[in-house]
This record gives structure tokens, C-alpha cells and sequence, in this order.
């Protein structure tokens, strides 16, 4: 098909029409799982209806596209609806492995369309598209899926009904799917591969020169297990198990194996050579092996003695692994899907008025109205009108002020969209790790309709995957482990958000073993992250060593989660959207984590502080309190620290003036205040001149030009103030970092 | 110098000098700073604003003055005479703040008085010369004017060349 001009509107538009469908069809193929879980007939209205919605939803697809000759997409819609016509007339009764196909089915669609965007048809997706088509004809014709062997007996008799074709599909005789026979899947492959081992080569040669960089070898650590991913994902032993030992080889470096680190780079760097030599098989159409991969691995596990299980280990959970990059790769299909969707809620089944707006035009909107509100403000507060008696003049002012405020309300409220399209899209997670984990679970979803700022909501996606993930593998235990701890089979997982005080809340609870205290400091330990036995420590304390980058206590290593490379990553992303992550948990009731996040990233609640003659925003988010303290309150220790005693505990105090180069009014901490603020768990007290007051602040980020020249450190944006002046934000993990690197220093 | 217009504090962006990309060629906005007249194509100015109360932010080399508020988009000033190392000068009503745009990010350059947009044909400009003295990398040639002089400067390199400078000193120290 040849897209003229035209032609790429309508295909434009149809792409958001079927990503709008899919939305709808993931929630309904779910529906189908209860069947299989016995909690509804086949026969009940519930599953007859869901069939029928799916079956509409698929008929709409295939109506769309077959308009614009779009046949692969066509097609894979057309078997789908066989099969569920079939499951409609109850002649083959709903299976698992029904559901993963119409699931796959979703995903095929979303791939076209992703390819579509981008090339106006959909023929580079032929070659799926048959291997869909050929496993729903298998299931269709009698034949079971490998997938299906052994998941369900009673499914195979009924499927056993006859051979069914449908006219006009021509099928395709080859076996099923190989990633390593799909052109385009190899080509990107490759390519990544290619460019993994370029970065790994330069880092590793980086690394022989500065053995002792932690930053580096985390980025390397995470280049190779990114490779190792992708070799994986290809199906490729060889080069997966030296990546594997590579990985677990650095990471014991990592965690401070004594080693002549520049002698491991070496070695490294030579299996880097036998990589490159499987990436030229593979495209020369080989099949991938590294020649002597026994004497490559051989020098490597001498490094850490390593023992043959955790080689076997990796071969064991090979297809795992290939199955979570595919589920891996859906995660982000949905991103760019969400990119698209309108405000569009599961609930929200009722057809709205909606129109599509860039979210540019959005945005430059929003800004207009924010210089609107400066402006307004430098005309009603004009010195020129200082000291005049104007009446009418005041009267249209405030009638003026108002009405601002109201479209300003406005438009930061276009900006919020439900939660919902976020966590739907945990349903599909849950629904595929159950799966894999073999392990009940049951996803409650609540207070769904809160709404927040889309570019916030974007960032949550990354973070809720992880704990949902976390949750899964490490908090839920299996159905015996539950049974004999006297809890019922099917484990909990609740996913709940709610408006509080200005920001969200979003809880991930589980009913799970719980958070180890002491399994966590023992691995603290024995990374060197606490001195002591720890019992010292407070609960939040041991909670909060979680969040240390390169910190896991799973005992055994998967590739899903468990390399401690999750909650650090976690903290990391919400910190980028100024939100925070608290855990709390009891052993054998469930752990409970908690992301609060600002309702929207363009306004904060801020304090204005004064230091001699400059002024600061501090989020009020990070405030404890604010303080005069007594002279007596301050110890100064003999590296000159100040510490303040605020009731029982000791806090350090940060001077803004010594930061920022100022002269303040006062010197003397009595004489001014302190402002107590949190950050990462961890209290300091800013010293500063007066407390202004408090202000909804519209945060502008300082310019590139700033950031790329300078060493700005605890500014974390601008905003324009009522007259006009730029003011800056003070970022308080960063000022709470600093007091640490300053007490590192002092020591 | 003869030609200087000290009224001519803000330049109407409106005006056919920004209209059309043929009309920018070889047209030059100079300025003045210490007894030198400097130039800087037309074609990276966006407009030229007088002085006003500019926010301080830590930790910035002294040549970033801070940034301003035009018209809602905080941008940086760098002071020009700061950036050439000549002594500092106290603001007056004659200071002006030319706002220059390169590669989407906006900088204002903050200079002693603008003078004029002036038409300096590639034939007039000569090359730089080769000066081992810092500020000889910023400039891009000599243009003439009859028997004046003004000193073109090449906006990128002002912007940007010392970050490559520590870069590469950094890189060296490692």
C-alpha cells in the first residue's frame, strides 16, 4: 500500500483509533483468566459479555485495517476472532494458553502500529504476523500449544474437534517463531549488540587505567547484563553464559574481591573479541556459538572460583529471560502509547467529548498563562499607582485577579489525567509474572480516578513496574509456603492512589513475608554499608539501605530482579519528579510501599526564605519545622560542625550564606532561624536571615546554557516572582548531601 | 568613535532586518566595550533590552552574571567584559543586554552600548589574527567600515569555549 498525503492522516488517525481499542481489550482478555482460575462458567453472562466486547474490539480492528489494506494486521484480527467465536460457541472452552495467544494478538497489533507510525504500512511485520496466524490455526485445528502442554487437560480433549481454517489465510508451514530467523529482529539485534560492546570496550578500557572508579564499574556492570539480556532474548547460550560469569565475576569486584582489576579488564576485554566474532556468525546467518567457550569461562571462575551452579542456573532460566525482554519491550510500546491516549480512564466507559491537543500547544498555553499572572500582578502593584485613591480601578482588579486565578486553575488542570491507563497496564504485569513465578495472585486496584500531571505519571511507570516486580518475587511467597503460614493461597497485591495534601499518594501493599531486618543488615554488612551489628539502627534506617545502589538480598540471583539494581533506580526516578519512597513493613504480614508524588511538576509549595539580600524558595514538602534557636542549643564539635539539639536529637546546621556566598544580617545562629528539612531520611538545619512566607511557586528550569557551564549545586530550578525577579528553588537533597561529603571531609 | 547612538536601546525585532534570511547576510550588530567596537552577526540576535535586576546563581564562572526574567523564560547574561578579562565596569543607562539565540538556547550578552547594524560585505572582513592571547580564538575576523574597525566575534566560541578548555584540561589531569 502506498501512503500518499492523504493517506497519512487516515492512517494516522487509525493508529490512535486501535491503540485506543487495545486499551479497551487488555481488561476484558483478562476477564477471560477467571475462567480458568474457576471462578466463573464460561457460560456465565460475565465471561459471555467479555467474549462478545472482545470479539467486537478485534472485529473493529480488522474492519479499520482491512479498509487500509493493512494485512498482516488484518489477518492476526481475523484468526483471533475464530478462535473467540469458537470460544463464544463453547466448542473449545478458554485455556490459559487461549489467553496468552489473544494477549500476543494485542501485542502483534501494537507492534504494527509502532511500525506503521513509522513506515506508513505494515509489511515488516509479515513474518509475526504468520507465526500468530500459525499458532492460533494450531489451536484452531485441534493442535495445542507448546505453551499449553500440561496447563490444562480438560481444554485439549475439547479442542480435539476437527480441523478449522478459515478461507483466505494462506498458512504458513514453517515451526514456530524463531527470533533468530526474523530478519528485522536480528538486524536490531545486531545493532544494539554491536553498540553494547563498543561502550563495554571503552569502559573497560577506562577502567584499566582508573581500577577504583565505582561509577564505572556499575555502568559496565549494567552494559554487560544489558547484553546478556539481549543474547538472551536471541536465544544465544554461548554468548549469555560467558556474559553471565563476566557479570557475576564484576560484580564480586564490585563488592571488593581482591583482584588485579586491570588483569580482569584484560581478560574481558579479550571475550570481547570472541562477542564480535558471534555477532559476525550471526550475521552471516550462523547460528551463534563461541568456539572454546569452556576455556574462555575456565580462567574467569578461577578469578572467583566460581561453582558450576550458577552456571547451570543461567541456562535454567534462559527462556525466562527471553520472555521478560518480549514483556520488557511491551512495557514500552504502552509508554508510546500512553504518549498518544487521551485522558481516557478504564471506567470511563462512557463516550466523552474529547478533543486531541498537542501537548505543546499545552504547555505554551500554561506558560502564557503563568507570564499572565506576573503581569497582572506588576500592573495592580504598579509603583505608579502607589498611593492613589482609585476605586473603579481597584474593582476591576480584583474582578481581574480572580478570573486569572480561575484560568490558571484551569489550565494546570488539563494537564491532570487519571492513574487508571497506568495502572491497568499493571493488570497485564501481574497477570504475566504470576505466570512465570507460579505463584496466585490476586491485583486489587483502587482510587484509580486520581488524577496527575501526565509528564509525572510517565515517570511512575518505570518505578511501579519495579515494585510490582519486587513485590511478585520477593514479597509474595509460594502457595505452600503461604498455606503452611496459615494465609490463604492467593496472595494480595493492592495498588491504591489518593489525593494528599496537594500531592499523591500511590501505595503498593502486599500480604507477603514481609521486609527481613536482619537479612538486610547482615547483607549490609557484608557490602561494608554499616560498621556494627546494627541493632542500633532504627527501623526506617535498615528500610532506607534498601535504596543504596548495588544493594540485593535475594538469595538467589534471577535476571528479573534481585541484583539490587531496583530500588536505587526506584528512589532515583521519583527524586527526578521531586517525590519520595517510604517503606513500611511487618514481618509475615506484607510490606507496603509508599511513592508520594507531586500532583503536577510545574507548581510546588514553597517557603520563601531571605538571606541578606536574597531570596530562596524552599519546597515545603522537605520542611520539618523552623526554629529560633537558644544559644545554648548549639554544640560546635571540635572540627568546627555546628550541631543544634532540637529536643532529643542533634542536628547539623548548613549555613545558606556560606553556600551561596552571601552576607547575611547575622552570624550568630541565635540571632536567626533555622529551617529544619528532610531529605533521603536524613535531617539538616538551614540557617537563614527571615522566613517570608509561603507561596505557590511555578518552577521554571534554569537554562541549559547554566547547567552545561557551570557547577550548579542544590538549585534545582527558578521562578519569577511577583515583581518580576527571578528567584531560585533550593534543592534540598542536594544541601543534605553536601553537609555529608563536608562531614566526610572534616574527617 | 563617531557613530554612536545611544538612544537606540531597543532594536523592534519587527523590524525587515529580521525578516528575511538573505537581508541578515553580512549584517553585523556592533557594540562597544572599553574603546573596541565589536560585531556579532545579526542573524543570532533576537533583541537587545536595557539593563535590569539580574538573580545571582552560585557557582557559576564570573562572566555568568545570573539570569533575568524576559518576559517569563528565565535566560543567563554573561558579561561580556568579564569574559574578556577587561576590568569591570559599573552598569549604566547606556548597558545593554543583546539577547542572542544559538541552537535554541538564549543567552544574554551584556555590553557597554549598542551602535548599529551595520553592513560589512565578506570582501571587507579580514581573517583573524593569529594570537596566542586567549581571546584571539573568540574572534572570527576583522571587519572594515571605511577607516573603522570592528571586531567580529564568533557568538559560539564565547559561549562555549572555555567549557571545552576545563573539558579537555579535565581530561588531561585524569
Amino acid at each position: 500500500m502506498h501512503a500518499s498525503a492523504e493517506n497519512v492522516e487516515i492512517i494516522h488517525e487509525f493508529s490512535i483509533e486501535v491503540r485506543d481499542l487495545l486499551e479497551q481489550l487488555e481488561p476484558s482478555i483478562l476477564e477471560l483468566e477467571k475462567v480458568c482460575n474457576n471462578e466463573l462458567a464460561q457460560e456465565s453472562p460475565e465471561i459471555k459479555e467479555a467474549l462478545n466486547n472482545i470479539f467486537r474490539l478485534f472485529h473493529s480492528v480488522k474492519g479499520s485495517s482491512g479498509f487500509l489494506q493493512l494485512n498482516n494486521i488484518t489477518e492476526t484480527a481475523h484468526v483471533a476472532e475464530s478462535l473467540l467465536d469458537r470460544l463464544r460457541s463453547g466448542t473449545l472452552n478458554i485455556v490459559p494458553a487461549h489467553i496468552d495467544l489473544l494477549c500476543s494478538a494485542c501485542d502483534f497489533t501494537h507492534e504494527s502500529l509502532d511500525y506503521l507510525d513509522k513506515h506508513l504500512d505494515d509489511e515488516g511485520m509479515a513474518d509475526k504476523a504468520r507465526g500468530l496466524i500459525d499458532s492460533f490455526q494450531k489451536i484452531l485445528s485441534g493442535e495445542a500449544l507448546p505453551a499449553a502442554t500440561g496447563s490444562d487437560e480438560k481444554g485439549r480433549e475439547n479442542e480435539a474437534e476437527g480441523p478449522f481454517s478459515s478461507p483466505g489465510i494462506s498458512i504458513d508451514l514453517e515451526q514456530e517463531p524463531d527470533n533468530l530467523k526474523n530478519p528485522k529482529i536480528v538486524e536490531f539485534f545486531l545493532q544494539e549488540a554491536n553498540e553494547l560492546l563498543q561502550t563495554i570496550e571503552q569502559d573497560l578500557l577506562l577502567w584499566i587505567k582508573t581500577p577504583d572508579d565505582k561509577e564505572l564499574m556499575n555502568r559496565l556492570f549494567g552494559n554487560i547484563h544489558s547484553f546478556k539480556g539481549n543474547c538472551g532474548f536471541m536465544n544465544l547460550a554461548d554468548p549469555e553464559r560467558l556474559s553471565h560469569t563476566m557479570e557475576t565475576l564484576l560484580e564480586a569486584v564490585i563488592n571488593g574481591l581482591e583482584v588485579d582489576r586491570s588483569d580482569v579488564a584484560d581478560l574481558m576485554l579479550g571475550h570481547l573479541t570472541a562477542f564480535r566474532e558471534v555477532l559476525d556468525d550471526i550475521a552471516a546467518g550462523g547460528p551463534g556459538r563461541i568456539i572454546g567457550l569452556e576455556e574462555r569461562l575456565a580462567p574467569i571462575q578461577e578469578f572467583i572460583q566460581l561453582e558450576e551452579a550458577a552456571g547451570a542456573q543461567s541456562e535454567e532460566q534462559q527462556p525466562k529471560l527471553g520472555e521478560i525482554l518480549v514483556e520488557e519491550g511491551i512495557v514500552s510500546q504502552e509508554e508510546l502509547q500512553s504518549a498518544l491516549e487521551s485522558q481516557k480512564s478504564r471506567g470511563a466507559h462512557i463516550k466523552k467529548q474529547d478533543i486531541r491537543v498537542s501537548l505543546e500547544k499545552l504547555d505554551t498555553l500554561i506558560n502564557i498563562i503563568g507570564e499572565l499572572v506576573i503581569a497582572e500582578n506588576m500592573l495592580i502593584n504598579n509603583p505608579d499607582l502607589a498611593g492613589l485613591e482609585l476605586e473603579n480601578f481597584s474593582r476591576a482588579a480584583q474582578q481581574m485577579n480572580k478570573l486569572v486565578n480561575e484560568l490558571q486553575e484551569m489550565a494546570t488542570s488539563i494537564r491532570l489525567i487519571p492513574v487508571s491507563g497506568v495502572f491497568s497496564r499493571m493488570n497485564r504485569l501481574v497477570h504475566d509474572l504470576a505466570r512465570k513465578s507460579k505463584k496466585k495472585i490476586d491485583l486489587q486496584i483502587s482510587g484509580e480516578s486520581t488524577e496527575v500531571d501526565k509528564s509525572v505519571i510517565e515517570n511512575v511507570v518505570d518505578p511501579l513496574t519495579h515494585l510490582i516486580r519486587n513485590a511478585v518475587d520477593h514479597g509474595l511467597e509460594s502457595p505452600e509456603e503461604r498455606i503452611a503460614a496459615g494465609k490463604p493461597e492467593t496472595g494480595v497485591i493492592r495498588l491504591s492512589a489518593r489525593h494528599e495534601e496537594g500531592d499523591v499518594l500511590i501505595l503498593i501493599q502486599d500480604d507477603g513475608r514481609g521486609l527481613n531486618r536482619e537479612k538486610i543488615i547482615a547483607t549490609a554488612k557484608k557490602r561494608g554499608m554499616i560498621d556494627g551489628d546494627g541493632s542500633l539502627l532504627s527501623d526506617t534506617q535498615v528500610h532506607n539501605l534498601l535504596f543504596r545502589p548495588g544493594f540485593s538480598t535475594a538469595e538467589k540471583i534471577t535476571e528479573v530482579s534481585g541484583r539490587g539494581v531496583g530500588m536505587d533506580v526506584v528512589l532515583q526516578n521519583l527524586k527526578n519528579i521531586r517525590g519520595n519512597v517510604q517503606l513500611q513493613s511487618n514481618p509475615g504480614e506484607g510490606t507496603t510501599v509508599m511513592l508520594l508524588i507531586p500532583l503536577t511538576m510545574a507548581i510546588v509549595d514553597g517557603m520563601m526564605i531571605r538571606v541578606g539580600k536574597s531570596l530562596f524558595i524552599v519546597p515545603i514538602l522537605s520542611i520539618r519545622e523552623s526554629i529560633s534557636p537558644a544559644a545554648d542549643a548549639v554544640t560546635v564539635t571540635p572540627d568546627g560542625h555546628e550541631l543544634v539539639r532540637i529536643r532529643e536529637h542533634l542536628y547539623p546546621v548548613v549555613r545558606l550564606h556560606t553556600v551561596y556566598d552571601l552576607s547575611p544580617d547575622n552570624y550568630e545562629l541565635d540571632k536567626g532561624i533555622l529551617v529544619v528539612v528532610e531529605a533521603q531520611g536524613r535531617n539538616v538545619c538551614l540557617f537563614v536571615d527571615e522566613i517570608v512566607g509561603q507561596q505557590q511557586t511555578v518552577i521554571k528550569g534554569l537554562s541549559d546554557f547554566i547547567i552545561k557551564t557551570g557547577n550548579v549545586r542544590g538549585v534545582s530550578g527558578c521562578t519569577i516572582l511577583g515583581d518580576g525577579s527571578v528567584c531560585l528553588i533550593l534543592d534540598t537533597h542536594a544541601l543534605v548531601e553536601m553537609d555529608k561529603t563536608a562531614e566526610m571531609h572534616a574527617r | 568613535m563617531t557613530r554612536m547612538n545611544a538612544s537606540q536601546n531597543t532594536l523592534d525585532p519587527d523590524d525587515d532586518l529580521f525578516d528575511d534570511e538573505d537581508t541578515q547576510k553580512d549584517k553585523y550588530l556592533t557594540f562597544r566595550i572599553a574603546n573596541e567596537d565589536y560585531g556579532i552577526a545579526i542573524a543570532n540576535v533576537t533583541e537587545i533590552i536595557g539593563i535590569q535586576s539580574i538573580t545571582e546563581i552560585p557557582e557559576m564562572p564570573d562572566y555568568i552574571k545570573g539570569v533575568i526574567n524576559l518576559r517569563g523564560k528565565v535566560i543567563p547574561v554573561m558579561d561580556v567584559r568579564n569574559r574578556f578579562k577587561l576590568p569591570a565596569r559599573e552598569y549604566d543607562e547606556r548597558t545593554c543586554i543583546i539577547v542572542a539565540e544559538i541552537d535554541g538556547t538564549s543567552v544574554g550578552l551584556v555590553v557597554d552600548t549598542v551602535n548599529e547594524v551595520a553592513d560589512i560585505p565578506e570582501d571587507q572582513v579580514e581573517p583573524p589574527p593569529k594570537s596566542k592571547h586567549k581571546g584571539g580564538s573568540y574572534i572570527q575576523g576583522i571587519g572594515k567600515i571605511g577607516k573603522e574597525v570592528k571586531i567580529l566575534l564568533d557568538i559560539n566560541k564565547i559561549l562555549y569555549e572555555e567549557e571545552l578548555e576545563t573539558l579537555s584540561e579535565a581530561a588531561q589531569g585524569v
